[in-house]
């Protein structure tokens, strides 16, 4: 059982990615592992986009990530790309900081035509960050999330073929946790 | 009639490369703009300075009035310098979050010219990877030049001043081939008070 964060690029409460968000949460950890989620809009927006790494709670969220065995990713797709906000937070890892944890990443968006953004941004990024183990990613359509308003809370309902989809997307992602970390040796390659 | 250019800046730092990549090209499309004999006013935008107005953006979704400010002053531009410093091989957060809450219409054929800037030449083609997509999708006419400066590119470097002049060039032959952009007026076209007392 593994460590795993969260890093939720969700605008709101109730929009469709947090609906995302707290499925995630909750099949990860019905399967035994610890979940921590960042909510990357309920950080100090200010200091983040500022880039203020002084900030303890972002200190925190940074520290958490670098921690995990386990990363997954979740931004709405915006612009045909991943959101702003998403990437503020990920601009301040290290470089580096994502070597051997095994990342998932997961996007929704308006059609099913933004599901090129997982393969033509989201993951280059990942990689570009030194992430080695990115796994393929999945991409829920909005229309296959339906928001309920319950005082703010992250509630709604993915439906039925979709929720499936990603419960078999999660298998994997955990199941790759039980592979070890990659580590770096000093042999050298001979003929 | 003098037409209007904006420049968007992501520069974090004082004095920040970013922001001296886009005075650089300003300069190199005022002159330009000159020589073809139109007469432009410059508008800056430091993103820097709006990290607060975007995050409460995110929340409320309307921009605040000094946001609101900068995004009426984008979209109602002839022309776009945007330069943002790269982060990751991309755009950095701070940039992608402006071109997020912006309106996905604000740019349609508005000719744009993009930088990027970074310590090294590694990314590069961060310009070609990122950028482009990023502002093909908001429909913008993206000038053929765009500039990437290295830290190694500053201090006399006559390629940097020579793609700088090539990328004003470009820019100032998409505003000039153009009519004036038209800014639209709040106050043209007002609901009816009387609707507005049902309620509609």
């Amino acid at each position: 059982m593994g460590t795993i964060v969260l890093v939720s690029g969700s605008p709101s409460a109730t929009a469709r990615p947090g609906i995302v968000v707290t499925h995630t949460e909750t099949a990860l950890r019905a399967a035994g592992h610890t979940v921590t989620t960042v909510r990357v809009r309920d950080l100090p927006t200010v200091a983040l986009l500022a880039e203020d790494h002084r900030d303890p709670r972002i200190g925190a969220a940074l520290a958490a990530v670098q921690a995990a065995d386990g990363l997954v990713v979740i931004s709405p797709v915006y612009r045909a790309a991943y959101s702003g906000l998403v990437k503020s937070l990920l601009d301040l890892l290290p470089s580096g900081a994502l070597a051997g944890t095994a990342v998932l990443p997961l996007a929704t968006g308006g059609t099913q035509g933004h599901l090129v953004a997982l393969d033509f941004v989201l993951r280059p990024l990942l990689f570009a960050m030194g992430a080695t183990r990115v796994l393929p990613g999945h991409f829920v359509p909005d229309r296959m999330i339906t928001p309920e308003d319950e005082g703010g809370v992250e509630t709604g309902t993915i439906l039925p073929l979709a929720a499936a989809a990603l419960t078999d997307v999660l298998i994997s992602f955990t199941d790759s946790l039980r592979r070890p970390r990659t580590t770096h040796t000093t042999a050298t390659l001979t003929g | 009639m003098k037409r209007t250019l904006a420049v968007v800046s992501a520069g974090l730092s004082v004095p920040s490369s970013t922001r001296l990549l886009a005075d650089r090209l300003t300069t190199a499309t005022v002159e330009a703009l000159r020589e073809r004999g139109v007469e432009v006013s410059v508008e800056v935008v430091e993103l820097r300075e709006h990290a607060r107005d975007l995050a409460d953006n995110l929340v409320t979704g309307f921009p605040n009035e000094a946001l609101r400010h900068s995004v009426d002053t984008v979209t109602g531009a002839d022309a776009l310098i945007a330069v943002t410093p790269v982060f990751a091989a991309s755009y950095s957060g701070l940039f992608k979050t402006f071109f997020d809450v912006l309106d996905k219409d604000a740019l349609t054929a508005k000719p744009t010219l993009l930088g990027a800037t970074a310590g090294t030449a590694r990314h590069s083609l961060v310009l070609e990877h990122a950028m482009r997509p990023l502002f093909a999708y908001l429909r913008a006419v993206v000038a053929p030049t765009a500039v990437f400066a290295a830290s190694e590119d500053w201090g006399g470097d006559e390629a940097l001043a020579d793609r700088v002049r090539r990328a004003g060039t470009d820019l100032a032959d998409l505003v000039a081939a153009r009519p004036p952009a038209t800014r639209p007026d709040p106050f043209a076209d007002p609901v009816p008070f009387e609707t507005l007392l049902h309620g509609a």
